[in-house]
């Protein structure tokens, strides 16, 4: 466990941003504890300053998991948002797309967003901007990034994919064993 | 009725306006100056400092005001002015005298044999115009070959050859060299080690690493020279884990500060238009279904409209 380099930081945060925007100075600098991010083989993870504490005196090889798994950095150097970080990206999101419940399923099962599934978007949304997925009940279901933006929507057919899948909720049983 | 002591008084209260001193005052009225060369009275100023110091500054003062009344004036709306006469006392320089240039290779050169060089004038007689000319620059006689109408050429040149255009590419590696040679003066005065013996070194280092890694085995099997060192590569550092979290904060926050900024820099608004902003090579992709704008052409598509629409906004 370490944290993070310049630059691994750097895709760490550009990866977030695209997410939550400038939102990302509230998950560093935190009002009830201080957090920060630590690189455990090649994934991030998002630590109270406690419990890395306490991660310290555990073994590199013995270490499994703490705070909560933001993402992997590639051999390539980089960063893949995890599902497991959802629960801040939905607090933060900056940009939010609602699916109607007979989208749920698809996209839980990794497909993209197509019109037809689209329930609601946020105004003034850009192109390739990443999105947090919510079903019309307001639970988070994943993220994805816009294919085009809300105004070129409205001209699209129902089969026209809106949103790509980056990650959904269902990864959580298809990945269990690389997610965390 | 006697006013003697009246008198006295009188003239105790009011000082003398000359100032008589052993060694006269030294005034520079343009600095608005007076110096004092006498030597100091030990007595008063044992005595009492302040008040000897005071009578010091008095007289001074009433010797420069003695000197400025005597100046011609001009009048102006706000009174009589006094013209200053030129500054007499020598200020100390304000700066640091500016350090010698440092000498060039060639000047070094040039002290170690012994060369004494004249500088070259940059004009030069032309006997044929009969005129100064520049050597070089506007209208420079380096260009004299490259600007004759008529240029002798060797028998056995090429028949190709373009005597003019030989002479220029002759100029401009000339010039070239100049520079570089220039730059290198310029690298060496500032002291930085860019082309310095010990670059040189970590360069040869630096091939002799690749060179070894660069074998089938990538320098596994390779038979070993005496006193061979093992390769080693770069160490990585990484910060401590138990570093302060506050710490790292800051230096997050420095980071997202500095992306954010970077991002503002580099990112160009969208131009806007009435429809929005149209993107026309994306809106040509979209309209021909990824055959380009020529397939467009004859074709009476749907994305006709919008292909024009994307143009006319890209071309605003």
């Amino acid at each position: 466990m370490r944290p993070l380099t310049e630059e691994e930081s750097k895709a760490v945060f550009t990866k977030l941003a695209n997410y939550i925007g400038k939102n990302l100075v509230h998950l560093i600098d935190r009002p009830d504890e201080p957090y920060c991010f630590r690189l455990q083989k090649d994934r991030v993870y998002y630590v109270s300053e406690s419990s890395m504490r306490l991660g310290i005196s555990v073994a590199r090889p013995n270490l499994v998991s703490l705070g909560t798994c933001f993402g992997k950095f590639s051999k390539s150097g980089k960063f893949k948002l995890h599902i497991t970080a959802l629960d801040y990206l939905a607090q933060y999101a900056k940009f939010k797309v609602w699916i109607k419940p007979n989208g749920e399923m698809p996209f839980l099962y990794g497909n993209h967003i197509v019109k037809a599934h689209l329930g609601r978007i946020t105004e003034d949304t850009p192109e390739h901007q990443g999105v947090v997925v919510f079903s019309m009940s307001d639970i988070p279901l994943g993220f994805g990034v816009t294919a085009r933006s809300t105004v070129d929507t409205r001209k699209l057919d129902p089969t026209a994919i809106i949103v790509f899948h980056q990650a959904d909720v269902g990864e959580y049983l298809r990945d269990e064993e690389t997610l965390f | 009725m006697d006013v003697t002591s009246i008198l006295d008084a009188q003239k105790a209260k009011q000082q003398n306006v000359t100032v008589e001193k052993e060694t006269p005052l030294e005034i520079d009225a343009g600095h608005l100056m007076v110096s004092d060369l006498n030597p100091i009275d030990e007595e008063s100023y044992n005595e009492n400092l302040e008040e000897h110091l005071r009578a010091l500054a008095r007289d001074g003062t009433q010797a420069l005001l003695a000197a400025l009344f005597s100046l011609p004036t001009s009048k102006s709306a706000d009174g009589p002015l006094a013209q200053l006469p030129p500054r007499t006392y020598q200020l100390p320089r304000q700066k640091a005298l500016p350090k010698p240039k440092p000498p060039t290779k060639w000047e070094r050169f040039a002290a170690a044999k012994g060369i004494s060089h004249v500088k070259r004038d940059k004009k030069e007689w032309d006997e044929e115009r009969q005129e100064w000319v520049n050597r070089w620059g506007k209208d420079g006689k380096n260009r004299r070959v490259e600007e004759q109408w008529l240029t002798e050429v060797k028998r056995n040149a090429d028949p190709d050859h373009n005597p003019q255009l030989a002479a220029r590419h002759e100029r401009k590696e000339r010039i070239a060299k100049n520079e570089k040679q220039h730059l290198a003066n310029l690298a060496r005065a500032s002291g930085s080690s860019a082309s310095g013996p010990s670059s040189r070194k970590a360069e040869l280092e630096k091939s002799i690493a690749t060179t070894r890694a660069s074998t089938a085995s990538m320098g596994k099997f390779d038979r070993k020279l005496d006193g061979e060192k093992k390769l080693r590569g770069v160490k990585r550092k990484f910060d401590p884990a138990e570093r302060s979290v506050v710490d790292e904060q800051k230096s997050a926050l420095k980071l997202i500060g500095s992306m954010d900024s970077d991002a503002r820099k580099m990112r160009k608004a969208p131009r806007e238009n009435e429809e929005g902003s149209v993107n026309a090579r994306k809106a040509i992709r979209f309209a021909s279904k990824g055959k380009g704008a020529a397939s467009m052409a004859g074709g009476e598509t749907r994305g006709k409209s919008s292909f024009a629409k994307g143009k006319k906004g890209g071309r605003r």
